[in-house]
């Protein structure tokens, strides 16, 4: 349409409106709609002109009515429309109140008590859950219901704020699904996070007749305070038969490892309060104690430390004589000094959690909020998620007994170890404590890890705060390993239309004696590799693969021809590395697997004046890249180049027919975090850069294109991954005083 | 006419507009006014309530911290860690065992264990000094059987070590006494506090015990993908090509040809299926399952990361009787330790908790095997430790040529002779200690606390460096911290004359050990040698001084798998005035270690560790014609 020819380019000037209805033309919307009524307009000017004033009006009476309704229709379709996406078209709008009301007789099921064998293989039926390819367990969320007894009196609150929060997030996530048909766990709503505001025996048979329960098989319950008084048991107390538990407050007597869940106890405050991290370091206090009601005989020995470390112990209680009683959940009182909570953790290093009547308890996600380290002193507590997270590395575990050694044991831990404890005391709180969302998505990350054992999340993915991932380097070639020299080596070489040349590579290289295949890729796709029979005769098996496209990146396919670990790409012009020299590089690279070994090393260099990276191949002392024009490596680095190479590097490789050797080197050294082995001392070498072109001013280009190439990947790379060594490898008696026939390469260096 | 024409479009156009609006208009309206309907196929969710906000929270406010408490722990029928185990006799210098002695006669298997853990660090001859006494559980061919010990108590602080499943009945009951054994069933295994052991074959090595067989890190091609336990021993492997359903009634019935493998060899395939003792469950539980597509599935780097870990396990943990034991007092001495137990990075990469002494650091960065995992770098700096054995000149020279290096940050003369310490020693601006030795060869390797950097360059007061020699050396060494760099070596060999290692110093095209008179590496090698070698070894080092370059070379190739590096070493002095090894008296060349001692300390390591090298590591100008003022480490090449 005409309307759209502004010099936005879009709809935002449409000059033609504009002109003539300047003051109505402010909604973009409006514009178009308008502009259409113009062209109307225009189509037929010469009638205006002549049409009588009273016809005029009319005209534009009915024009304007036309708009309006368009403009109408078009609030009609697309307003309201935003509205209900926003607020989740396909949800009903109701409230609690509403729910259906179920009436349980008396004498209905009952489960029966749970059972304390019960494990995956037994009591879960992995069969529902199936192979899948995105292996991810699918969880069903009953409706919800009020349940009634026979005299119609509720068996406990319909749903709490938690727990509509809980299945709403799993609702929301990638486990759900509406269709119990399809589904592996099923999840009730009925509500029982807190076992005090529930009827046992009625919620139990509540739970009976569910329409799929068979027994509880499958089911996942969510508990966080279990038990009741006097004697707090540290699991639900609801008959649940199988049923999975996810349950905050678990000992060692109830907790059926590998089958139950143990999560935290959600702490509101953790939504409440706005705690900033703050860094890792020494604080006021070495050790605090901030919880209220505890039992006599601790506090009496939390006392006893304060009164033997004097300032560094902080010992606080409830505060007696506060006015307003609705917030002295937030203060704490020492003697008759006042101290907002949770603030006031913050000031410490180490918080003490010890056993209240429950196990669990909330505060623990107070105190890893504020990333002082908890020091837990509950004997046989189940920590949160602890079948995945590692506490050792975010917290101390002081037996009861011990409880009077706490601060020498503390005192014990060297301060980096302290420091690393903050920070991860913090990140499992960002992680899995901060909400009841990140709560329940960790507790079904930790069913569907069992079920999908293969496809588990790795400890480091539940354990390392994102600083150490980023960090870190996890090489893909770990393990210690000298490859069999019987095995040998699949030289790769690439070429388009330099047949002499190649040939007489080929020739070269057939020479050496661990040579075990030759492969040439044929790179011209306008030309026919020559006849089979005017190719050298070699000793190893020789295959030519055709590409399908003059591209650089073709060198680095992982062929399935390669069936050695280690491949020599060479390319079709290096005639001159003699056969020691190959043969010597080889076994360098068999005492470094893991690494980029070649002849020709390069260097990268920071330019303080460009302010950018700049490619060195001079005469240096150091090396940080070696040319693949002729460089040993491992065959996973194929894989690595053509799959999972980062950003659009291999792209830019092709449409720039350089640089796939720097590429290899960014990614080796980024996967590894190790540096390259230059191999044999450097000769002439006929090289893109120092042959193929004469004159300075082109060398000049080539070198410029080089240096972009290098602040190109690391930008892509995010960092400069290259590794700067002063070392090459030589044979061990090279140049030595020795004779030279009983040397295993002599001919080394020779040009 | 012309105005009722005029009408009558005017009309027209009109009510179509309104015919328009009216069916636009109103087919909204209609959208509006009726109940919106779930779209088909899109899932329903949870709703969202309107009161969702009024809602009451699960715990009232004041009711999570108002609880009553009771101090009683809960209790249960079995043990946990807390409340059988007495950690309180644990203070101090770690775990200490004590073994039952047996009683009566032994089988040679028994009476090599019970050696083995009395040669370890964590043994003690008083049951009263220890923190845990240790039952073992061994002769299941005997038939013979313990009988209740005389400190039982109860089981408590009792280690009850069953390497095969035991065919005594129980003659006392276990109580609070640990249990490590084979395949515990999940009913009786107290997690945290009982051990599961693997299942050893009777005939497992006891100590050293054969690597693992893998060759290359990634799967050959063309190899089985699956292999499946059969049930009279076999092995049936599956292909990638003939996954369509090879697992169903009709394969089963019709093994293609070669796809079974009798006998003990195991398969060879990437993946093996192993179902304990039911293989016919095993198949079901593929149908069900069906692995095979999820193996197909998992990325090249996952197969590889997973083959490299077998190998690694195998090896730290698993190869022989010794590590499986040593491991199982290992776990339960982290239990003790608490906050300074293993990390977990420490046992599951290479080498892995037992060579990692968590009594060293619990700081990964501290050790030299980490750095990559950590992201962190050895330290840029060095300590130079020299020996001076008899006849005990002060090094002088020695002492300027290290002090020369930018990375040196002190020096330490360890004396260790009759003479009498020199008063006066040559002024340096580097930090100079002078620790007395106890004349014991082995003290050269003791974890002095004064080294404070990660690097030591251990030197022989005879020894004869260049500036630039060490300053090379040590830029080399930060590449590799967790090797030795040396500048003369010497190899081993196998003597099929002899039957048995050969040892050589003449310079021939690779070796396998440097000589520690002249070395760089990280300071975690002493902490090491001292404290997990078997005292039998630094005895045999201590008797025969030129052994304890060996010992430390197998020491620190046994831990890194990966042989030293070798760095120039300038020629003249290579000929004239060699480097002298630990034994008294000048002598022309480095002497050669009696061959027994390469015999006698390969025969406690239980396999040669030692692994050959056929490179040397040169400054990247070396002697390469070019003038040598472009050159850093030009007096390398002087002739």
């Amino acid at each position: 349409m005409s309307c759209a020819s502004g010099p936005g380019g879009g709809l935002r000037y449409p000059l033609r409106c504009r002109e003539p209805w300047d003051e109505e033309c402010e909604k973009e919307a409006v514009c178009v709609i308008m502009c259409a009524s113009v062209k109307y307009n225009i189509r037929g000017p010469a009638l205006i002109p002549r049409m009588k004033t009273k016809h005029r009006i009319y005209y534009i009476t009915l024009f304007s009515i036309v708009l309006l309704g368009l403009i109408a229709t078009g609030m009609f379709q697309f307003w309201p429309h935003s509205i209900e996406s926003s607020n989740d078209w396909n949800v009903e709008k109701r409230s609690v109140r509403d729910v259906p009301v179920v009436r349980l007789p008396a004498d209905s099921p009952i489960p029966e008590r749970g059972d304390l064998s019960c494990r995956m293989h037994t009591c879960f039926d992995v069969y529902r859950c199936g192979f899948n390819p995105k292996n991810k367990i699918k969880v069903y969320i009953y409706a919800l219901k009020k349940y009634v007894d026979d005299f119609g009196v509720p068996v406990s609150n319909t749903i709490s704020r938690e727990y509509n929060e809980l299945l709403t997030a799993i609702s929301d996530s990638d486990y759900y699904t509406d269709d119990i048909n399809r589904a592996c766990l099923f999840v009730p709503s009925i509500d029982v996070l807190n076992q005090n505001t529930l009827r046992i025996k009625e919620t139990a048979q509540a739970l009976a007749q569910l329409s799929r329960w068979d027994r509880g098989t499958n089911h996942l319950l969510f508990n966080m305070l279990p038990g009741g008084p006097p004697d707090y048991n540290t699991a639900l107390d609801v008959p649940r038969d199988r049923a999975l538990l996810a349950g905050g407050g678990f000992s060692t007597w109830t907790y059926r490892q590998g089958y139950d869940v143990s999560i935290p106890v959600y702490s509101p405050l953790s939504a409440e309060v706005d705690l900033p991290e703050k860094g890792p370091g020494p604080r006021r206090y070495f050790l605090i104690s901030s919880q209220v009601g505890l039992h006599p005989e601790y506090r009496e020995d939390l006392e006893a430390l304060q009164v033997k470390h004097g300032e560094s112990v902080l010992v606080l209680d409830k505060c007696t004589n506060l006015s307003e009683g609705g917030l002295s959940i937030r203060k704490r009182c020492h003697k008759h000094q006042v101290f907002d909570y949770p603030q006031v953790l913050q000031e410490a290093t180490f918080c003490v959690v010890l056993r209240g009547a429950r196990l669990g308890q909330a505060m623990l996600s107070d105190v890893l909020q504020a990333g002082c380290v908890p020091v837990v002193i509950a004997d046989s507590y189940i920590l949160p998620f602890s079948e995945v997270l590692d506490w050792k590395r975010a917290s101390v575990v002081v037996p009861e007994e011990k409880m009077s050694d706490v601060y020498s044991i503390l005192q014990s831990i060297p301060q980096r170890q302290i420091e690393e404890m903050q920070r991860q005391a913090r990140w499992f709180w960002e992680a899995y404590f901060q909400s009841i969302k990140a709560i329940a998505l960790a507790t079904l990350q930790i069913i569907n890890d069992r079920i999908y054992p293969y496809a588990a999340i790795s400890y480091e993915e539940w354990n390392d705060p994102p600083a150490v991932k980023w960090g870190s380097v996890s090489n893909p070639l770990f393990l210690p390993l000298i490859p069999p020299q019987s095995q040998g080596f699949t030289a790769i070489v690439l070429t388009y239309d330099r047949v002499e040349s190649l040939f007489r590579v080929i020739t070269e290289v057939s020479k050496v004696p661990s040579l075990s295949k030759l492969l040439v890729v044929w790179n011209n796709q306008n030309k026919n590799p020559p006849e089979d029979s005017l190719w050298p005769k070699i000793r190893v098996p020789l295959k030519v693969v055709r590409t399908a496209e003059n591209k650089l990146s073709n060198r680095f396919f992982p062929y399935d021809e390669i069936e050695t670990e280690a491949v020599l790409a060479i390319d079709d012009d290096i005639i001159m590395l003699t056969s020691d020299e190959l043969q010597f590089g080889y076994e360098v690279w068999r005492e470094f697997p893991d690494r980029l070994v070649g002849y020709p090393g390069r260097l990268h260099l920071w330019d303080h004046e460009m302010n950018k990276w700049k490619y060195e191949s001079e005469w240096t002392n150091e090396v940080s890249m070696v040319l693949t024009g002729a460089a040993f490596y491992h065959k996973y680095f194929n894989y690595l180049y053509t799959y999972k190479m980062p950003g659009d590097i291999k792209n830019w490789v092709d449409a720039h027919m350089n640089c796939e050797d720097i590429a290899m080197n960014f990614l080796v050294a980024n996967v590894t975090g190790k540096a390259v082995i230059k191999v044999t001392p450097r000769k002439k070498f006929k090289c893109p850069e120092c042959t193929a072109i004469d004159g300075l001013s082109l060398d000049q280009t080539h070198m410029v294109e080089r240096s972009e190439c290098i602040n190109k990947f690391a930008s892509v790379f995010g960092t400069m991954p290259l590794k700067v060594v002063e070392h090459r490898a030589d044979p061990v008696l090279y140049k030595d005083d020795f004779p030279e026939k009983l040397k295993s390469f002599p001919n080394i260096g020779s040009l | 006419m012309q105005s009722w024409r005029r009408r009558k479009s005017l009309w027209l156009a009109l009510s179509a507009s309104w015919l328009l609006l009216v069916l636009l208009g109103g087919f909204s309206l209609l959208r509006l006014a009726l109940p919106p309907r779930p779209r088909p196929g899109a899932p329903q969710g949870w709703p969202r309530w309107l009161d969702a906000e009024l809602l009451q929270s699960f715990s009232q406010a004041g009711e999570l911290p108002e609880d009553a408490a009771s101090p009683q722990a809960p209790h249960g029928g079995s043990c946990n860690w807390g409340a059988c185990f007495d950690t309180s006799k644990c203070r101090g210098d770690g775990l200490k065992v004590f073994v039952y002695p047996a009683s009566g006669p032994i089988s040679e298997t028994h009476h090599r264990i019970l050696a083995s853990i009395e040669g370890s660090r964590f043994h003690t001859f008083s049951p009263a000094g220890a923190c845990l006494l240790l039952l073992l559980s061994l002769d299941a061919q005997t038939g013979e059987c313990s009988s209740m010990p005389l400190q039982w108590n109860r089981g408590r602080n009792h280690l009850v070590l069953r390497l095969h499943p035991a065919p005594c009945p129980k003659t006392f009951q276990l109580g609070q006494a640990m249990v490590a054994e084979a395949s515990p069933t999940v009913d009786s295994f107290r997690p945290g506090f009982d051990v599961a052991l693997p299942f050893l074959p009777e005939a497992h090595p006891l100590r050293g015990g054969a690597p693992g067989q893998l060759q290359q890190h990634s799967p050959q091609p063309g190899i089985a993908l699956l292999a499946l336990e059969e049930e009279r021993g076999g092995w049936r492997t599956a292909d990638t090509g003939s996954s369509a359903c090879p697992w169903d009634a009709r394969c089963e019935q019709d093994p293609g040809p070669g796809q079974t493998q009798h006998g003990e060899t195991l398969p060879n395939a990437t993946f093996c299926l192993i179902s304990g003792h039911r293989p016919e469950a095993a198949s079901r539980f593929l149908q069900a399952l069906q692995v095979l597509a999820a193996l197909q599935e998992m990325s090249p780097a996952r197969v590889l990361a997973l083959r490299q870990q077998t190998q690694f396990l195998w090896d730290a943990y698993f190869s022989s009787v010794e590590k499986v034991i040593h491991t199982t007092l290992e776990v339960i001495q982290d239990r003790i330790f608490g906050t300074s137990a293993h990390p977990s990075l420490l046992w599951n990469s290479p080498p892995g908790a037992l060579l990692a002494l968590s009594t060293f650091s619990t700081s990964p960065q501290d050790f030299p095997f980490y750095h990559l995992q950590q992201g962190s770098r050895p330290e840029g700096r060095f300590s130079a430790l020299i020996w001076v054995g008899p006849p005990g000149q002060p090094p002088l020279k020695l002492i300027q040529a290290v002090a020369g290096s930018q990375h040196c940050a002190q020096i330490l003369v360890l004396w260790s002779n009759e003479r009498p310490l020199p008063s006066s020693w040559p002024e340096t601006a580097m930090p100079l200690t002078v620790i007395d030795g106890r004349r014991k060869v082995s003290d050269r390797f003791f974890p002095y606390s004064t080294i404070r950097t990660d690097a030591i360059l251990s030197l022989d007061a005879r020894s004869s460096l260049s500036t630039s020699e060490v300053d090379f050396a040590f830029v080399v060494w930060q590449s590799f911290p967790e090797r030795m760099v040396g500048f003369l070596t010497s190899s081993h060999f196998w003597d099929e004359a002899h039957g048995g290692w050969g040892y050589t110093a003449e310079r021939t095209n690779e070796f396998s050990m440097v000589l520690t008179t002249a070395a760089f590496y990280h300071r975690y090698y002493h902490t090491l040698f001292t404290h997990s070698l078997p005292k039998a070894l630094r005895t045999l080092a201590d008797e025969a001084p030129t052994c304890v370059d060996v010992l430390m070379n197998f020491l620190v190739a046994a831990v890194t798998k990966l042989p030293p590096i070798k760095v120039p070493y300038g020629k003249q002095r290579q000929e004239a005035a060699p480097l002298a090894s630990g034994g008294p008296g000048p002598r022309p060349k480095p002497q050669a270690p009696a061959p027994d001692c390469v015999n006698q300390i390969a025969a406690a390591f239980g396999h040669m560790p030692l692994l050959s090298s056929r490179l040397r590591l040169d400054p990247v100008l070396f002697k390469d014609p070019v003038s040598v003022q472009r050159k850093k480490y030009r007096s390398l090449e002087k002739p």
